[in-house]
């Protein structure tokens, strides 16, 4: 059986192309496919002016809803939006710009309709200039370690998605990056895809400084999230003990110099040693506090999530 | 709420749990030996939870499932560990009573009824322990010997052997405990601290390994550690935290006077040439911050356990009348 419907979200954010081409050259090879697409556009007030474009295919006729927040916020938020806007349980989420041809789409709903929670494209083939190259490599070979994850091009933000599946996965702020990663560890079945990359993605692009600090922040901010939410102890508790053991040491041989009679009452290393000390009491102290309150809501939370009972050979169940 | 009786669902007197992964090997033993031990009685369940298999686990366990209405298989959506496993299974057991075992046939099944006839004396939570524990002695039984002293001095919990998955539990115990990270190995500790359980022990068989690999290693012993600590913690102080910190923030005061003092010995005692070049003035300072940083940290966490902690404290004790 092939899936009916499918909502095709777009969350308007930086980078924008004219949206009338791009609507139909997304629309057509989805229609040929038999798919009957609704694209919702979602954009905050920065990009008034191009939802007013969207507004205008809206009028014409078209099969496009055209959402917008009142709040300026990040295209994670934006997706959500849609995605609970969303008519159909099959989700489309598509930048506002081309990254790959888009005669693939189709392949990546099908994937999702088969099984799926979520089918990422990954841009084969891939024409770049050095820059980009290096840049996507340096961020690929961080973030995998870091994250544990298998996938190969994590900027690409072309996925084809279970609704449910979307919107049960936390993801905010600039996460959506990640958000391969942490729908596959919220238990859900995540695959790529290879699709051909669109020849207007190729070109030559510049990042000022900020966009590579939140990248690592954002590296450091999943770290944690993936390996210390449920034991944050062991990551404070960690950088407490080396503060600490570095100001114990210290207060330790200026101990013994004291006891063979050294004076130590102009020694900076007695300051920077109580220093040290402190900082890795205080965050083991907050460690501790964290603990606490993991602890005090594990009743409201559940520490796994079940398989899925629609998997294909769920109907021999006894009775 | 749970479902009652009268709803018409199954509810047996006994749930058995046993968490999976990776034993292709063992399941159908598994499952023949706790039919054997249990018996052709309908009034029990086998709860086979798969953690994330990835051999053959779950097409047997299915295949287990189809051949007996008392084996049910709960099936996690990837690998999560022990901790969550067992209490996925926990959340699905139906019976009175339930008892853990490990899924590699270290245990016993046929100390199932010994335990269950125990808890009915009038326990909540009898663990086993592992007699003539078949183990290499130096990278196994000798840490866990550390281990469990370490558990038993720290938490108070009488246990020799909390490495054991053979349990049995009645189920308000299991309604009490909220298992997340690992706690698994810390079961007994973790009932008393938050449901006020009675606990007792009484010793079980235990096979060596037989099938797949141990998943057990040397370098859990911090992690241990810290969850002890925490534990400890939470043991002492998940009603009054401010209680811990208050006490900590007066012993950094103490320090920070204990500074000022110096400084005032020293500008006395020594008549040093320059008085700005001591440092006890910024010593007092920063034991002054750490000082106040604590009591700071004791109000947050005190409103956290006000805030998280309704559903908690709502959970009243374990408690028995005499008969």
């Amino acid at each position: 059986m092939k899936p009916s419907g499918v909502s095709v979200i777009i969350p308007l954010h930086e980078r924008c192309d004219p949206l009338g081409p791009l609507y139909r050259e997304y629309l057509e090879p989805l229609r040929a496919a038999g798919l009957d697409p609704e694209f919702l556009f979602v954009a905050d007030p920065s990009h008034a002016t191009q939802a007013d474009e969207a507004e205008v295919l809206r009028k014409g006729g078209e099969p496009v809803r055209v959402l917008r927040l009142a709040q300026p916020t990040g295209p994670a938020m934006l997706t959500r939006v849609g995605a609970s806007e969303a008519k159909n349980d099959l989700l489309l989420v598509l930048p506002a710009y081309r990254r790959i041809e888009a005669q693939y789409l189709p392949g990546l709903v099908e994937r999702v309709h088969r099984g799926a929670d979520a089918a990422f494209a990954a841009r084969v083939g891939r024409k770049e200039p050095l820059p980009n190259r290096a840049r996507r490599w340096l961020f690929h070979s961080l973030a995998r370690p870091v994250t544990r994850n298998r996938f190969h091009d994590l900027g690409c933000g072309v996925a084809a998605l279970r609704r449910e599946a979307l919107l049960e996965t936390p993801i905010y702020g600039d996460f959506f990056r990640f958000l391969p990663t942490l729908m596959q560890r919220e238990g859900f079945e995540v695959v790529e895809l290879p699709a051909q990359q669109h020849p207007e993605d190729v070109g030559l692009r510049f990042y000022g400084p900020a966009a590579y600090l939140r990248a690592a922040v954002d590296l450091l901010g999943s770290y944690f999230l993936a390996r210390f939410t449920e034991r944050p102890l062991r990551f404070f508790g960690l950088i407490g003990l080396v503060l600490g053991g570095v100001g114990a040491i210290l207060l330790a041989v200026l101990l013994v110099q004291r006891i063979g009679g050294v004076g130590i009452a102009n020694r900076p290393a007695l300051l920077l040693g109580t220093l040290f000390l402190a900082l890795g009491i205080q965050s083991i102290a907050l460690g501790l506090v964290a603990e606490i309150i993991v602890h005090l809501s594990a009743p409201t939370r559940r520490p796994y999530r079940l398989a899925r009972l629609d998997s294909a050979d769920s109907n021999d169940l006894p009775g | 709420m749970k479902s009652s009786s009268n709803d018409g669902v199954f509810r047996p007197h006994l749930s058995v749990v046993v968490p999976l992964y990776n034993e292709e090997d063992s399941v159908v033993r598994l499952v023949e030996a706790v039919q054997e031990a249990l018996g052709p009685s309908s009034d029990w369940e086998l709860v086979l939870v798969d953690d994330g298999s990835r051999d053959g686990t779950v097409a047997r366990a299915r295949s287990a499932e189809a051949q007996d209405p008392r084996v049910r298989l709960v099936r996690l959506a990837r690998n999560y560990g022990q901790t969550p496993a067992m209490q996925a299974g926990f959340a699905s057991a139906r019976g009175d009573v339930v008892v853990t075992m490990d899924g590699d046939l270290q245990n016993d099944p046929a100390d199932i009824p010994r335990l269950v006839a125990r808890l009915e004396e009038g326990y909540d939570l009898v663990a086993g322990y592992r007699e003539r524990r078949q183990d290499v002695w130096l990278t196994r039984r000798f840490p866990s010997m550390i281990a469990n002293w370490l558990i038993r001095k720290a938490t108070g919990v009488p246990i020799r052997d909390n490495g054991c998955s053979l349990k049995a539990f009645r189920r308000p115990v299991v309604e009490r405990l909220h298992l997340y990270s690992d706690l698994h190995r810390f079961i007994p500790a973790v009932a008393a601290a938050t449901a006020g359980a009675r606990i007792t022990e009484m010793p079980v068989r235990h096979h060596a390994r037989r099938f797949g690999q141990s998943k057990y290693g040397l370098s859990r012993i911090a992690k241990v550690l810290a969850d002890l600590l925490v534990i400890v913690m939470i043991r002492s102080f998940r009603g009054r935290p401010l209680h811990l910190f208050a006490g900590a923030a007066l012993v950094a005061l103490f320090f920070s006077l204990g500074a000022v003092v110096a400084e005032v010995v020293a500008l006395n005692a020594f008549r040093p040439v320059k008085a700005e070049a001591l440092v006890f003035p910024s010593v007092a300072i920063v034991w002054f911050g750490l000082a106040v940083y604590l009591l700071i940290l004791g109000l947050m966490a005190e409103g956290a356990v006000r805030r998280y902690g309704r559903r908690v404290a709502g959970e009243i004790p374990l408690a028995r009348e005499a008969a």
